[in-house]
């Protein structure tokens, strides 16, 4: 549509700078598509033939694009005839076109029709088109804003008509002549006025001159992009010995003048190795064991990973790994009405992730099993258990159809290839080699494996629970089904006429009925979520019993449909081939096989490098899930192809790369560089890796290591989600933990957990108060500490228990000073003569204020539904204290006279000067006889008064300035005048203190029952487990 | 090192932590964040507005009963309009006049119905948006859109507050920058309307239960209910004596863990402080209202002053506003609860010149109907009555403070206010001007995400300069 205003010179430059960025990335598109034909049309790579192929559709891209490489890399002798025969080719494309009198397609226009086109055209166009017609938001896919556009047409026809200039379809449109349906453009507007549009007719049949400007830049090939080139692995010296990874990366150190670090300690490896292979910490047990190893450091490091990697907490740790990868969810996303949310059978996919890496399945073979299981396993065969491998693709996030299928095809793409496939949904892709054709034609592979299935791959427990199970859930099966008969019965007496089309009459009532049918099925899928009574079914997918040819979405859009999109494998993970339709039913196997493919440049490259970087925080291409142009380049391109061959090479297996990493001095290196100050300038960001890179505990790491610490952490293997971060707390490993897609848990994400919406290629790292809040304050945190002290208490040594189980190490001198200064220190402030009532500062009682000034007070006795109290009865009968209490909220009454006042006491906890404030407030305004507020402290005296008559609400009851003295007691006393009718008040005091702003008591947010305080072995502990020795890896 | 000077160096954040001074150098403000995401952000230009309090009236109020004055209504009463309706979500039939009157307020003028008596005592500083639109009738997606500024449910995209969280911190490391206040649950599609998505977790709105009346119940893990103050803050310097021990060399990591164990402390007292209304005196509590929503709304004031940088305070769980039926008594109740608060929120602002730098925005996902919903069988109930359905086409949503014209009305409606037709102007164009106003140029604010660049206006957008001041 049209807009009124008319643009000033500011937005016109704006539209101009605009219009350069679209361009850009139209040539690459352009670029891009006269690649691809080249590559199908041209496979000798002919580049002459190439010249003449691209010439009619466009000479100024085929000079642009020619390969002018290609030519020079050849043969001397053959060149010069190459390039004759090019040329003469191209003499023979120039002719054909004079003669055939049609549209001119120059390479270069006079000067005169640009000034045309700047003069008479490109105004016309800013004023009445490109408001609409501009980039990637075009209407209709349309762009008159560069040259290409014009040549392209619409998303649906061409606009410009080659043979016949006048018969332009624009030209139509912008007469309203209404041939040909042109829409009359523009919209809802009258025509342009006829000289403009014979301007424009003019400028058509000049075969539209438009300035050089567009194609002075010229993109490099992304077909050339490294990570699309075959893997090319260097070759070590042939006198070296000791680890490559070393090799490369000494080579780059010392090109670079920086140098590793110092190999680390003993202690230090074996709580990296274990935290990076278990993600559990070292027992004190296996530490000493691994100090007092005679053998050699190597020897004994490489005993340590053999048998770490044996141990059946590996495959729990680096299955968790690849559930970032897979976006692993326990729930399906977002679901209106109620229904429930949850996958009952998720976990059999982490189990099955589990026993691969335990397994070590080859890495080819584990991406296979996770896309096309069910073509490799029968269902009754032993090998069965496999098909759980599918849930990669199950697990998706629920929503439309076709973004379901996106999110499969980007989970897949972007997680076992680092490509962004998911770019080309709309468009082609602007940066990476991948076109909307190739994205539809893997599309086609998804959308033709949309047939769900749950198989059975392990019976459930026979027994009576299970037949008990059963029962309920057959009842609730047939709550279902009653109903809709009930209700087909009813329709079937209300509609004669359909009564004898029943199925006609359920889809009726399924209509009509809809939430109430949905409730009672929600009703069904929640007992059988809940109870876990079932067997373990794998989830997969299957393909459609007849593949359905699928189309290219215009711009995305399901509803506007373009060409056929052959199912076929990306061009440009296959260099120097062909891609060929695949020819097996979805074409997912193939597909599959494709991927993981020794030959796919990407495959290989991409998990190398994230196992690289689980172990050592960065990959060594940092942008692991990204290696498309956009992507970070390598920082040791020459390790990264070594590995990635390695690794093939070596039957993809993950263990033995593990042991070629863990071996290198590269990765056995202290995290500190005593020469750091001098390599940081040189290498801030440590790409070099001249020292280890710090890592502190990521979320499980630090769940799991404080419960196998405390040794409490429950070990058991596999089975069915818990919920973990929320009581009853589970003492089962974080890998078992409830993933909860659209309301994770704010804890997970607070520890930079990955997001279960999207694959997740590296977590972020980020350092927040909020974590700090539940290491030091969450009730899991405290249920270890206090577990921790009560059960590491030895008659010997505590201090030296409790390191050892913190840290698997004995405490230093020096820990032991801070230590026993800390202990006794925190002691005596935790014991306070042993009197204390609540878990702060405060007490709550009643008592008065004699007539000496002297207060005398007793503690409220009872505690009871959160408030403190005299006796359980409340009120006791027949006693002038009947109505006494103190509850969080302020909410009070005094007794009956002014001896039973009620009594907050406060005692200060160190020298200071306080200010105290609150508001005294009562409801029955009018009643009774009022209340009175008294201040009291030990040193002052009485040191406000404060009287709320019976004919107000409220009164502020404040002290400006009150010096104290440490254990000093503050009082403050409320007296029911003698009279306790209508004496229901509130009062919660704040006290804050003057020399030191920023602390406060408030009464409120203080308000504790009876003293539970941690005591202080049980504070030491919660220390231990808080402090950056345990919560970082070095 | 003594323990005080100790603990000065710690309270002091990284700079004066003793990192090499090349370091610091080197360190650039971009690694700074990555350490510290909340540390302040820089904008593109001169901010007008340094913090948002978005009022979130979920489900979708109606315009023509509340800032959108129709006259025509009261003569098209009970009869269908003119040409074919724009689809919405359910059938609707003959036009409804508004049974709420309508009157002019302030030295503006501005039409606003009895249904926001006190906010319209503010009418000169509200910066009315009558052409509002968005693209289809159904709740999902349009608060995804208004959230997110993406509407597939499915689509992983972070809400406006985690984007302004992250490209301008926080003014305040002692509390959450983003806090998304709701009584009762969470709206429909849930924590998805606060969430960061693709951004660092430390972007996500914290949401808080405001029917919670109790202080220490509303963060979780504010406080170690087990430890005096004093307890703690030995354990506390015990914790760091230990780090500072363990210091082998400048470890930024390192640096900042020790920094935040610090903010921790703080924010134990600091945000108590913030959450506790009944600090207030009497006079302010009673300017709001000692209600639920008067609560809320004085705790999104004590939270920007302490410098929050988003709030977003919803009506309540679900889609309370969703009057699909008998819109005079279900508009009355929610208005009678939302609208002292909010002017009080107004009249607080500007009485403490906060309004200056604070924007206010107010509105729904969409707007409602000004024809009469018909019974649909299966969908609403059958005694459907007076109320109004969904409406996209159309709706209103104001602005004030925080550098928008006030007392002006921008675009309008047809004649019925069913579709915007002046200045029409989308969600995206609001979006794009609200990080103008911010500071931001919406097309610049970016994340670097799956092979791209994300950015809350995805390709969309435009700001609308007619609105600021």
């Amino acid at each position: 549509m049209r807009k009124g205003g008319h643009s000033n010179a500011y937005q016109r430059e704006e539209r101009k700078e605009k219009e350069k960025g679209v361009r850009l990335h139209e040539i690459r598109i352009g670029y891009f598509e006269a690649r691809n034909k080249r590559k199908s049309n041209q496979s000798d790579a002919d580049p002459a033939a190439f010249f003449a192929h691209i010439l009619p559709v466009d000479p100024l891209l085929a000079c642009s694009t020619v390969n002018w490489s290609d030519l020079l890399m050849c043969q001397k002798s053959q060149t010069s005839s190459y390039l004759q025969s090019a040329l003469s080719k191209l003499l023979v494309g120039w002719v054909a076109l004079w003669q055939g009198g049609c549209l001119v397609f120059a390479s270069e226009f006079s000067p005169e029709q640009i000034e045309f086109f700047e003069s008479k055209v490109r105004p016309v166009l800013v004023e009445n088109c490109l408001d609409c017609h501009t980039g990637t938001k075009a209407r209709v896919g349309l762009e008159l804003n560069h040259r290409q556009g014009w040549l392209r047409g619409s998303d649906y026809r061409k606009v410009i008509n080659e043979q016949e200039p006048a018969e332009s379809i624009i030209l139509h449109a912008i007469r309203h002549t209404g041939k040909h349906d042109a829409p009359r453009m523009p919209e809802d507007s009258e025509p342009i006025a006829e000289d403009q549009a014979a301007d424009i007719e003019a400028w058509i049949k000049m075969g539209l001159p438009w300035p050089e400007e567009q194609l002075t830049e010229k993109p490099d090939d992304p077909f050339q992009h490294w990570s699309f080139q075959p893997v090319n692995p260097p070759s070590l010296p042939e006198e070296f010995t000791g680890n490559a990874i070393d090799y490369f990366v000494e080579k780059r150190q010392s090109a670079a003048g920086v140098k590793r670090a110092p190999r680390a300690d003993r202690y230090t490896l074996l709580r990296r190795l274990t935290l990076d292979l278990t993600g559990l910490p070292p027992s004190w047990k296996e530490m000493k064991a691994f100090q007092e190893d005679d053998a050699s450091d190597q020897e004994a490091l490489l005993a340590a990973i053999d048998r770490l990697l044996k141990s059946p907490h590996y495959g729990e740790r680096w299955a968790r790994h690849w559930m970032d990868v897979a976006r692993y969810s326990d729930t399906k996303g977002y679901e209106a009405g109620g229904r429930d949310r949850r996958f009952v059978y998720s976990y059999t996919y982490r189990d099955w992730l589990i026993r691969a890496f335990q397994d070590d399945i080859p890495f080819d073979q584990f991406l296979l099993y996770q896309l096309a299981a069910e073509q490799l396993v029968k269902g009754d065969s032993p090998d069965k258990h496999h098909l759980a491998a599918m849930g990669f693709i199950s697990l998706s996030k629920n929503g439309k159809t076709e973004l379901v299928i996106d999110d499969r095809l980007d989970t897949t793409f972007r997680g076992m290839m680092g490509l962004t496939v998911s770019c080309a949904r709309c468009h082609d892709h602007k940066f990476d080699p991948v076109s909307t054709k190739e994205y539809y034609g893997i599309y086609g592979v998804f959308a033709n494996s949309m047939q769900k299935a749950e198989p059975l791959i392990r019976d459930p427990e026979p027994g009576p629970k299970l037949e008990e199970y059963r029962k309920k859930k057959g009842e609730l099966e047939k709550k279902v089904t009653d109903f809709i008969n009930s209700k087909v019965t009813e329709m079937a007496k209300q509609k004669p006429e359909l009564a004898k089309k029943r199925p006609e009459l359920v889809k009726e009532v399924e209509r009509n009925f809809r939430g109430k049918i949905r409730s009672l099925r929600t009703a069904v899928d929640k007992f059988v979520a809940d109870q876990g009574m079932e067997g373990d079914r794998a989830l997969i997918v299957k393909d459609l019993p007849k593949a359905r040819p699928q189309h290219v979405y215009i711009r995305g859009n399901p509803a506007r449909r373009g060409e056929v999109a052959p199912s076929q494998f990306l061009q440009a993970a296959l260099p120097g081939k062909t891609p060929v339709p695949f020819e097996s039913g979805s074409g997912r196997l193939e597909m599959a096989k494709a991927i993981a493919s020794a030959d796919n440049p990407l495959t290989a490259r991409v998990i190398v490098n994230r196992i690289w970087m689980w172990h050592f925080g960065e990959g060594i291409v940092r942008t692991v899930s990204d290696f498309g142009t956009q992507g970070e380049k390598p920082d040791h391109p020459e390790l990264l192809e070594y590995l990635a061959d390695w690794f093939v090479e070596n039957g993809w297996s993950v263990k033995k790369l593990h042991r070629l990493i863990l071996q290198s001095e590269t990765w056995a290196q202290q995290a500190a560089n005593p020469s750091g100050d001098g390599f940081l300038p040189i290498d801030p960001e440590n790409r070099l890796l001249w020292k280890f890179p710090r890592k502190r505990l990521d979320l499980e790491q630090l769940r799991d290591g404080m419960l196998a610490v405390t040794g409490e952490l429950d070990r058991k293997l596999y089975g069915r989600t818990e919920k973990i971060l929320e009581a009853p707390y589970s003492l089962r490993r974080s890998v078992y933990g409830f993933i909860d897609r659209q309301n994770l848990n704010p804890v997970f994400r607070t520890f930079d957990f990955s997001n279960p919406q999207e694959t997740t290629g590296k977590r972020p790292d980020t350092t927040i108060p909020m974590q700090a809040l539940f290491t030091l304050n969450s009730e899991f945190s405290r249920k270890r500490a206090q577990y921790l002290a009560v059960n590491t208490a030895v008659n010997e040594d505590r201090i030296a228990s409790l390191h050892r189980a913190v840290f698997a190490r004995p405490p230093s001198d020096e820990d032991r000073q801070l230590a026993e200064s800390f202990l006794s220190s925190y002691h005596s402030e935790w014991n306070r003569d042993g009197k204390r009532q609540t878990n702060s500062e405060w007490s709550y009682g009643y008592g008065n204020i004699s007539e000496g000034g002297a207060v005398s007070f007793t503690a409220f006795p009872h505690w009871e539904k959160d408030r403190w109290q005299i006796s359980a009865e409340y009120p006791l009968k027949d006693d002038p204290r009947s109505y006494l209490r103190a509850e969080a909220s302020g909410n009070t009454h005094p007794g009956n006279t002014d001896k039973e006042s009620v009594i907050y006491q406060w005692q200060a906890p160190t020298d200071m000067t306080i200010r105290i404030s609150g508001m005294l407030r009562r409801d029955a305004v009018g009643k009774g006889n009022g209340l009175r507020a008294k201040i009291h402290s030990e040193a002052g005296g009485i040191v406000g008064e404060f009287d709320l008559t019976e004919k107000s609400r409220s009164i502020s009851c404040g002290v400006d300035s009150l010096v104290v003295k440490k254990n000093e007691l503050v009082h403050f006393v409320l007296e029911p005048k003698n009279n306790t009718a209508f004496d229901s008040a509130n009062w919660a005091p704040l006290i804050a203190r003057l020399d030191k702003p920023g602390e406060q008591w408030s009464f409120r947010e203080d308000f504790s029952g009876p003293a539970d305080l941690m005591d202080s072995w049980q504070a030491y502990a919660q220390a231990l487990l808080n402090s950056n020795r345990f919560l970082f890896i070095d | 090192m003594n323990r005080r000077d100790f603990l000065n160096r710690c309270g002091m954040g990284m700079g004066s932590l003793g990192l090499s001074p090349f370091l610091s150098e080197i360190m650039q403000a971009g690694e700074r964040r990555q350490l510290n995401p909340l540390s302040p952000g820089k904008t593109h230009f001169g901010a007008k507005a340094k913090r948002v309090i978005h009022i979130f009236a979920n489900g979708g109020p109606s315009q023509v009963d509340s800032f959108d004055y129709k006259p025509a209504l009261e003569k098209w009463h009970g009869k269908n309009l003119p040409g074919e309706h724009l689809k919405t979500e359910r059938k609707t039939g003959t036009a409804m006049q508004s049974p709420f009157a309508f009157q002019q307020h302030g030295q503006s003028g501005l039409w606003i119905s009895d249904l926001f008596p006190k906010v319209a005592e503010m009418a000169d500083d509200l910066c009315v948006i009558n052409s509002m639109h968005a693209n289809v009738p159904n709740h999902e997606p349009s608060l995804m859109l208004m959230n997110t500024g993406a509407e597939r449910v499915s689509l992983v995209r972070p809400s406006m507050g985690s984007w302004v969280t992250y490209g301008l911190g926080t003014e305040n490391e002692n509390l959450p920058g983003f806090v998304a206040l709701c009584p009762g649950g969470v709206p429909i599609v849930e924590t998805q309307n606060w969430r960061s998505a693709f951004l660092p977790g430390a972007y996500q709105g914290t949401h808080i239960d405001t029917k919670n009346s109790e202080v220490r119940k509303l963060i979780p893990d504010l406080r170690n209910p087990k430890m005096t103050r004093n307890l703690q803050r030995q354990q506390l310097d015990l914790i760091q004596q230990m780090n500072r021990m363990d210091v082998d060399d400048n470890d930024p990591g390192v640096e900042a863990r020790i920094h935040s164990l610090e903010l921790a402390y703080r924010m134990q007292i600091e945000a108590s402080d913030a959450f506790d209304v009944e600090r207030e005196p009497e006079s302010v509590q009673e300017l709001y209202g000692k209600t639920l929503h008067g609560r809320q709304m004085l705790i999104a004031r004590r939270l920007v002053e302490r410098g929050v940088r988003f709030v977003q305070v919803w009506h309540g769980a679900g889609q309370p506003w969703d009057s699909h039926e008998q819109i005079e008594k279900n508009h009355g109740k929610l208005a009678q609860e939302a609208d002292q608060p909010i002017g009080a929120l107004l009249k607080d602002l500007k009485m403490r010149g906060l309004l200056e730098d604070t924007l206010v925005v107010w509105g729904g996902e969409f707007g409602r109907t000004p024809t009469v919903e018909l019974p649909t069988p299966g969908a609403n109930s059958p005694n459907t009555a007076l109320g109004r359905d969904h409406n996209h086409h159309g709706f209103t949503m104001w602005m004030a403070g925080g550098g928008v014209k006030g007392g002006i009305t921008h675009g309008t409606t047809d004649e019925f206010g069913f579709r915007a037709e002046e200045d029409r102007m989308h969600v995206h164009d609001l979006h794009a001007t609200i990080l103008h106003l911010l500071g931001f140029d919406h097309e610049l604010l970016t994340y670097r995400y799956a092979g791209r660049d994300f950015r809350l206006t995805d390709v969309h957008g435009e700001v609308r300069h007619q609105l600021i001041a």
